[in-house]
């Protein structure tokens, strides 16, 4: 079915900066996965200085922070160093890829480490940089080899089944691929970073469409990040380097287009009972500033207008059609409502 | 070791960080002038690209610190096609310095760094202008809290005493009526972003970057006398005055020649600077006219001004790791390249005070010593780096069997720079060399053992006190 609107509603922000080590707030927030329970797994992929706490921390939609699980900053067993993106199985595991360790590691919803695979190499079964990270139903895991230019295909234990790509600007070849996601028949689509473009294979790496190479201005991506599929089959980009989100519908028309509406979330407003002079300010500032010619691009229009998407890493769906873009620059996520 | 690849060594330690071999012939294939030229001209640069930081970097991307800001900019300066542009940047930010501690906002530092890039070559009115717009020297000198009805002196201040003119070229007055014409000049949002700033406050959110706003109602409108001139001065107007005046251009030019030429000005050096002061006026105040003299000045291209200037830390580390080949895609551990130039005296982005470092033989103390030696010697006597292979390469090209330590040593000098030592340094560089015994070949090339043994030569050159010296 080929759908021509799309109905998306703001329904909150969740998130505040953690500068600290542990507990309530992210720290550079680099995917977010949806657990069995419907509670919310953020990766926190920290700064240098805050590396040593490395962790996933778990919330709820209505902001409870419930727990965090990391073992550090390293390549040890459940350690991360640069973690990029995390997906449940279909038992309920959560496997994280990690582009520096050339590892994925998994773990159970409690993090407690079940098992890894991976290290570095060209060879199948090897890894250089993986990415982006998907499972099917049936356990079939996918990932974006990124330096390798290619999507990597295996069992839900890490037994290699296929791979397909390769370094170029051709149909299947790719660039540094990024992210990585999967529609209801699990057609695979590949968030091709540095060719500017989502392409979309079969789950036997058919290549079949391209999405977002347009010269027209609104459908023409730069260096996707993510990308989600939502049950009509509409097609949601991280358009990282543009700092939107742009939907797609199956045919690669742009149908609508997010920018980012943040409002304070809950963690926010106690920060802000406790802070009253930055509030008292903050009330008399305009935070949607018009900024001047030369700061005029998307990067330094967003690091000037705090409601707006910065560094949109991340795009999910959850079974409830709510969408949750993570934005890295900004510590936070900001959830949508598909309706 | 030809005069002109010496020369023209000289040239880009001075208007850039070092040439490697590579481009020191693609220069040399140019001739001076002509990459005087150039240099002066740049055109867009080809760097590490910003989404490829970006990606790797979490930092780097959101810019809210220290020490991932410094490691942006050192990417740049390390892997920049245009290295006069990065330099020149430099000694804008060591002339105006501005510093984190007080705004803590890494962003807006980069921001007046990109500004220095687009306006550093141009005409230095302008320059002045846009300095006095930056959101980041607002806050630094306090220039938000300069309202109509109550003046703030700081800025005003600062931009005849330290920015422009230098002390004894005006008065008190001179600088209260400075002050009035740049009463609303502030950022955006500035009661916010001065809360945040006093707090250290990155929340919710993160920082938010700042832009210039000029605030009509809090400007003074009213008559100023400013320098023996009358008027209904604004900021730009005063800046048009400055820019005019004879102490300016020798400022200046003073600044711009102990930057590039010389620690200390004797007489001939007088001489250089009142040439560059005729470029200033002749070329409508142009940093480029400026330069231009310099460089091409007698005085610059003689041996009296060669290794006459003890390089400073950023300088240093950023021409160590162009010669490494080292940062050339996004490393994990950028940041601790920050921390080096910290360690050794010149925290890229962390001035100590608005007056900048103290330059010159100030760099050199017992524990900056020691980190610039352990430093360069660790970069460079790695034959892993693609700068030391280039090196090995070219030294051992041209023999069959073995390399004797004389030559070895005088081939690694030449392919270094050329870099010029003392006797007593070439002496001692020989017997190092010796201990190690000849250089054994393989059909003219190195085993693991061979480049082990060369790089080991060469971080023993960047050990040498004539490698502190540009």
């Amino acid at each position: 079915m080929i759908t021509n609107t799309v109905s998306i509603r703001y329904l909150k922000t969740i998130g505040i900066v953690n500068n600290g080590s542990n507990g309530r707030g992210f720290a550079n927030p680099y995917d977010v996965a949806i657990g069995p329970e419907g509670n919310i797994f953020v990766l926190n992929r920290c700064d240098p200085a805050r590396r040593n706490a490395i962790r996933v921390g778990v919330c709820n939609i209505n902001e409870e922070y419930l727990y965090e699980f990391g073992y550090g900053f390293g390549d040890g067993d459940g350690q991360m160093m640069l973690p990029v993106a995390m997906a449940f199985d279909a038992k309920g595991r959560l496997l994280i890829t990690d582009e520096h360790t050339n590892r994925i590691t998994i773990y159970s919803d409690e993090g407690e480490v079940l098992g890894k695979w991976g290290h570095k190499g060209e060879s199948e079964g090897e890894f250089n940089g993986p990415a982006g990270i998907a499972t099917d139903s049936s356990g079939t895991v996918y990932i974006c080899d990124q330096r390798n230019h290619r999507v990597q295909k295996y069992t839900a234990d890490g037994g290699f089944l296929a791979q397909w790509g390769s370094q170029g600007t051709g149909e299947g070849e790719f660039n540094l691929p990024w992210g990585l996601g999967l529609d209801s028949e699990n057609n695979v689509y590949i968030a091709d970073w540095r060719n500017d473009r989502v392409q979309k294979f079969d789950s036997n790496g058919h290549y079949l469409k391209t999405i977002g190479d347009s010269e027209v201005k609104e459908e023409h991506l730069v260096r996707p990040s993510a990308v989600s599929i939502d049950g009509n089959g509409n097609i949601y980009v991280a358009d990282w380097g543009n700092e939107r989100v742009q939907v797609f519908n199956s045919e690669g028309e742009v149908i609508a287009s997010l920018k980012g509406e943040a409002t304070l979330s809950d963690w926010a407003k106690d920060f802000f009972e406790s802070n009253p002079d930055e509030m008292e300010t903050r009330e008399i500032s305009d935070l949607n500033p018009d900024v001047p010619d030369h700061l005029n691009n998307p990067y330094h229009i967003s690091s000037q207008t705090e409601p707006f998407f910065w560094g949109p890493v991340s795009v999910n769906i959850d079974s409830d059609n709510r969408l949750y873009v993570v934005e890295s620059n900004r510590h936070r996520i900001q959830v949508y409502e598909i309706e | 070791m030809s005069q002109d690849a010496s020369l023209m060594a000289h040239l880009m330690r001075r208007a850039g960080f070092g040439a490697t071999r590579n481009e020191l012939e693609e220069c040399l294939s140019d001739g001076y002038k002509t990459t005087v030229d150039k240099l002066l001209n740049p055109g867009e640069s080809n760097h590490m690209p910003d989404d490829l930081i970006r990606r790797y970097h979490v930092d780097q991307s959101e810019l809210r610190q220290l020490d991932g800001a410094g490691a942006y900019w050192l990417y740049r300066m390390v892997t920049t096609s245009n290295p006069l542009e990065e330099k020149l940047a430099l000694f804008w930010h060591g002339l105006f310095a501005t510093g984190y501690a007080k705004l803590n906002q890494a962003r807006a530092l980069l921001n007046q760094i990109d500004m220095f890039r687009q306006y550093g070559f141009g005409s230095f009115r302008d320059l002045l202008v846009e300095l006095s717009k930056d959101p980041a020297m607002i806050l630094w000198l306090d220039n938000n809290e300069n309202h109509k009805e109550a003046i703030n002196e700081n800025f005003g201040r600062e931009l005849l005493e330290l920015f422009s003119m230098g002390i004894g070229n005006y008065s008190e007055d001179d600088i209260k009526e400075c002050a009035k014409a740049f009463t609303g000049w502030t950022l955006k949002n500035a009661e916010y972003m001065s809360v945040r700033a006093s707090k250290d406050s990155i929340w919710p959110y993160g920082r938010i970057a700042w832009h210039y706003e000029y605030r009509a109602n809090d400007h003074d409108s009213g008559e100023k006398k400013f320098l023996g001139e009358v008027g209904n001065f604004n900021g730009e107007d005063i800046v048009d005055i400055i820019a005019t005046q004879e102490p300016t251009a020798r400022f200046l030019s003073t600044r711009l020649f102990q930057y590039f030429a010389s620690d200390e000005v004797g007489d001939d050096g007088n001489q250089v600077i009142k040439a560059m002061m005729d470029s200033y006026f002749e070329s409508g105040f142009k940093v480029s006219a400026v330069l231009r003299t310099l460089f091409n000045s007698d005085y610059f291209k003689s041996e009296k001004c060669r290794y006459s200037r003890v390089k400073g830390p950023v300088e240093s580390v950023v021409g160590t790791a162009r010669l490494a080949g080292s940062y050339q895609e996004p490393t994990l551990d950028v940041h601790f390249l920050w921390a080096q130039t910290m360690f050794m005296g010149q925290g890229l982005l962390a001035p100590p005070t608005v007056e900048g470092w103290h330059e010159g033989v100030e760099w050199i103390d017992s524990g900056s010593l020691v980190e610039r030696i352990n430093f360069a010697a660790k970069e460079l006597s790695d034959p892993t780096k693609y700068g030391v292979q280039d090196i090995i390469r070219r030294v051992t090209s041209g023999y069959r069997d073995f390399i004797q330590p004389e030559n070895l040593v005088d081939s690694c000098l030449d392919f270094m720079g050329p870099i010029q030592v003392g006797a007593d340094t070439r002496e001692g560089l020989i017997e190092f060399a010796e201990s190690q015994g000849d250089l054994q070949l393989k059909n003219g090339k190195t085993d693991a053992g061979g480049s082990a043994q060369v790089a080991r030569l060469i971080g023993m050159i960047a050990s040498t006190r004539e490698y502190q010296l540009a």
